[in-house]
């Protein structure tokens, strides 16, 4: 099935060691043989040495960590070395974890590479955090205690940093494709769709529309061929779960689209990854490239007569193509300008068909619903909004990372307990929600529960889950600027009103910010970007000034005394800054 | 990208005065013969993949490159053209000797990072995308995140991260990296 598979990437290859994989007992064979070789690993006499690489951890140095502990395993023959995907918690990291015969696993965090020797022998326990099991071993605690890990429910998350990405025999051992098989062999479309829909499974990109119903939709359209697109485009500058999944666990995503393209009757599945991670990239091909191998992708799959094909897209860098018609034209090779809707993808999307796009992370949740059953997730997190949500945070705060959290968790539990409090010296002012589509929450909207519907009406945003924690070294009119500079930034230049509109308020906030501004400058801002949402043509236009009006209506004594006192709020100026300031100001703000 | 960036200063350094920005075009035909296709579709979808892969491979694409791969694809030049000058990744003029990603996510801007871009303006007098008029450094200002948001402000250096940035130890970085030679192709 290579000519219909990605044939184009030059540097990732499948495995050849795979075996092809034609029936259903082959399959069943091959992933109880997987299964005994993982719970042999563990049970060995060997010291089991695991180092967490990711793109995150690389920057604080996790290759040579890895080379280092490679070294000394050379000289050791009863040491064995792997690596896995990181597993969220970013304050831990460099993390190493040391499994030694009969004993737990113990994690060891902010490992530099000259300690791991010692790291392993343990003479270094002061840089043991926790073990995992039963019960505490010595002095060290469980790990789950940890407020980091105490109130997370990690079910998306249950494999990253602790398979080997690169791994599909290690996938397999910890369950992947168990769904796949059922829905291949033992589940009807309709079975599999009626499971979404009771999951009450709500797109995790932002909008919050049903996966069901969108799948429902997909496998009722008449027009064929049909396709799948899953977006990992994930260009918000404060979101970074998508990448964690894709590094740590690709096959959990990829199973996910495999069973949508079945349930829907889709001829080919995408995923359309940015072209910012590299690494996730690399990660998801090697993977897709093993399944294709092993017999998992291709016609005909496991002798049930079914046939799925996959293709990997990637992107170059364009905040808009996060849209749903935008990154279709990505895929297919254009501009990745959005379209006015109707027609909706499902009816007509990718190449003028039908076609499903979800979100990575609600693809990511697919492989446990068809396992437990819609019911079973249904009862997990909040009625409305059912399941676990992936959260990241920025910011001045202690323990910082990815974390999965079921839905209805409240912001004050996160920030305190979590991520674990301000650092020293830094005080909370607010919290920025919804990437840069909403606005921020004070201290007093702390005790709201997180979930799609409940911060919407105090202008927050649940989005795609990432939240920046501002300090009170942050002003509030500079916060607005940088937000609304993105979005001017980022706009496709289609459509008038945010190709103009956004510049526009840039230039007014600048103004106020250079000690220019007049009274009349905020509602000429309140104008403008009432302009901007109601004539925009996408929802990148739609939201763009919600930050900056969030920003106004939460912190409005700052606005007040920029534009009265005309102190400005910036220190000194570069030298665009200076010739804003050099040329006249003619627009004359009339009355609102 | 948007004609809202025409006002941004743009220097153009001769790609003669730089060593190794020539693009050699066979070894572009010779990355294009990777990609196959079989329809249309697999064409049209294939276009952007491999102008990152030029463009990964010689750190910008130029005119000549870009009519190779729209002969390849069997499309017309203003189309791929419309593509590199759209998506933020591709650079149309060659880089500099070093090669500079400055975060300038969220985090990043909470912890400081417009004091770099601002430095950058003021004492190397270049903005996003410019390269210093020596052909020293070339800067990416991304405003995506490059995700190692714990230790920022951070900035992706010839593929090197530097964390937890002031001002100070940016400019640090900088000399460093300049005073050493190098640069983002010996990586």
């Amino acid at each position: 099935m290579a000519a219909d598979g990605d044939t184009t990437d030059m540097h990732v290859q499948g495995d050849s060691t795979l075996p092809r994989l034609t029936s259903r007992l082959e399959f069943q064979q091959y992933a109880a043989s997987a299964k005994d070789k993982w719970n042999s690993l563990w049970s060995s006499t060997n010291t089991v040495v695991t180092v967490l690489v990711g793109s995150s951890s690389i920057a604080k140095g996790a290759e040579k960590v890895l080379d280092a502990a490679a070294e000394y395993a050379l000289m050791k023959s009863n040491v064995v070395v792997r690596k896995t995907g990181v597993d969220g918690a970013d304050w831990m990291e460099v993390q190493v974890r040391v499994k030694r015969p009969g004993g737990p696993l113990v994690h060891y965090a902010n490992v530099t590479p000259d300690e791991v020797v010692d790291v392993i022998e343990g003479r270094l326990e002061s840089k043991a955090l926790g073990v995992d099991g039963d019960q505490p071993s010595g002095n060290l605690p469980l790990l789950r205690d940890h407020p980091f890990f105490k109130y997370q429910q990690r079910l998306i998350l249950r494999d990253v940093g602790v398979i080997d990405p690169d791994s599909i025999e290690e996938a397999i051992s910890r369950g992947a494709y168990s769904a796949y098989f059922k829905v291949l062999f033992e589940m009807s479309q309709e079975e599999v769709i009626a499971e979404m829909t009771a999951a009450n499974l709500r797109g995790r990109g932002g909008a919050g529309f049903p996966a069901g119903i969108k799948w429902e939709s997909g496998r009722k359209a008449r027009n064929t061929p049909k396709y799948i697109v899953c977006n990992s485009h994930e260009g918000e500058p404060n979101v970074y779960k998508d990448r964690r999944i894709l590094e740590g666990d690709p096959h959990r995503i990829l199973e996910g689209l495999l069973i949508a393209a079945i349930a829907v009757g889709a001829e080919r599945a995408y995923n359309y990854i940015g072209g910012e991670h590299p690494m996730a990239i690399k990660k998801f091909r090697k993977a897709v490239a093993d399944a294709e191998r092993l017999g998992l992708i291709g016609k005909n799959v496991l002798g049930s007569g079914k046939n799925v094909a996959f293709r990997v897209r990637t992107g170059g860098g364009a905040y808009i193509c996060g849209e749903g018609s935008a990154m279709m034209y990505s895929v297919m090779g254009v501009r990745g300008q959005p379209r006015t809707k109707p027609p909706r993808s499902v009816e007509e999307g990718l190449w003028k068909r039908p076609t499903v796009a979800n979100n990575t992370e609600t693809m990511a949740n697919v492989r446990d619903i068809v396992n437990n059953g819609g019911a079973w997730y249904a009862s997990i997190g909040t009625e409305k909004s059912s399941g676990t949500k992936l959260m990241t945070v920025q910011g001045p705060l202690k323990t910082m990372g990815l974390v999965e959290v079921p839905m209805g968790i409240t912001l004050r539990t996160l920030i305190d307990e979590v991520w674990g409090g301000m650092r020293d010296g830094h005080k909370f002012k607010g919290i920025q929600t919804g990437g840069v589509s909403a606005g921020p929450l004070k201290d007093e909207h702390l005790d709201l529960p997180v979930d799609f519907d409940s911060l919407t009406h105090v202008g927050g945003m649940l989005g795609s889950g990432g939240f920046v924690v501002f300090d009170e070294s942050v002003s509030a009119v500079d916060f607005a600027r940088y937000l609304t500079a993105f979005n001017r930034y980022e706009s496709c230049s289609k459509c008038v009103p945010c190709a103009r509109g956004n510049p526009a308020l840039v230039e007014i906030i600048d103004r106020i910010r250079l000690g220019r501004g007049t009274k009349a400058d905020l509602p000429l801002i309140r104008r403008t970007s009432k302009h901007v949402i109601e004539l925009s043509l996408c929802g990148l236009g739609q939201v763009a000034p919600m930050p900056l009006l969030g920003m106004m209506d939460q912190y409005p004594e700052e606005f007040e005394t920029a534009v009265t006192n005309n102190t400005g709020t910036v220190l000194w100026l570069t030298q665009r800054q200076e010739r804003v300031l050099a040329t006249e100001i003619t627009t004359t703000p009339a009355a609102d | 990208m948007p004609f809202t960036r025409s006002y941004r200063v743009s220097q153009v350094v001769d790609p003669a005065h730089v060593d190794g920005n020539e693009i050699d075009l066979d070894v572009v035909r010779e990355i294009l013969s990777h990609f196959t296709f079989h329809d249309f579709q697999e064409a049209q979808e294939l276009i952007l993949g491999a102008l990152m892969e030029v463009n990964r491979q010689f750190g910008w694409v130029s005119l000549e490159a870009a009519k190779i791969v729209a002969d390849h694809f069997g499309t017309s030049d203003n189309r791929v053209y419309a593509l590199l000058t759209f998506y933020a990744d591709f650079r149309t003029q060659p880089r500099g000797k070093h090669f500079m990603l400055l975060c300038h996510g969220m985090s990043c801007y909470v912890m400081g990072s417009q004091k770099l871009v601002d430095e950058l303006e003021q004492h190397y007098g270049i903005t996003d995308g410019g390269t210093t008029a020596d052909g020293e450094l070339t800067v990416q200002v991304v405003n995506g995140c490059l995700g190692v948001c714990d230790k920022a402000p951070i900035v992706e250096l010839d593929h090197e991260f530097h964390t937890e940035l002031t001002v100070e130890k940016f400019n640090q970085v900088l000399q460093q990296a300049i005073a050493n030679g190098g640069g983002w192709r010996h990586h």
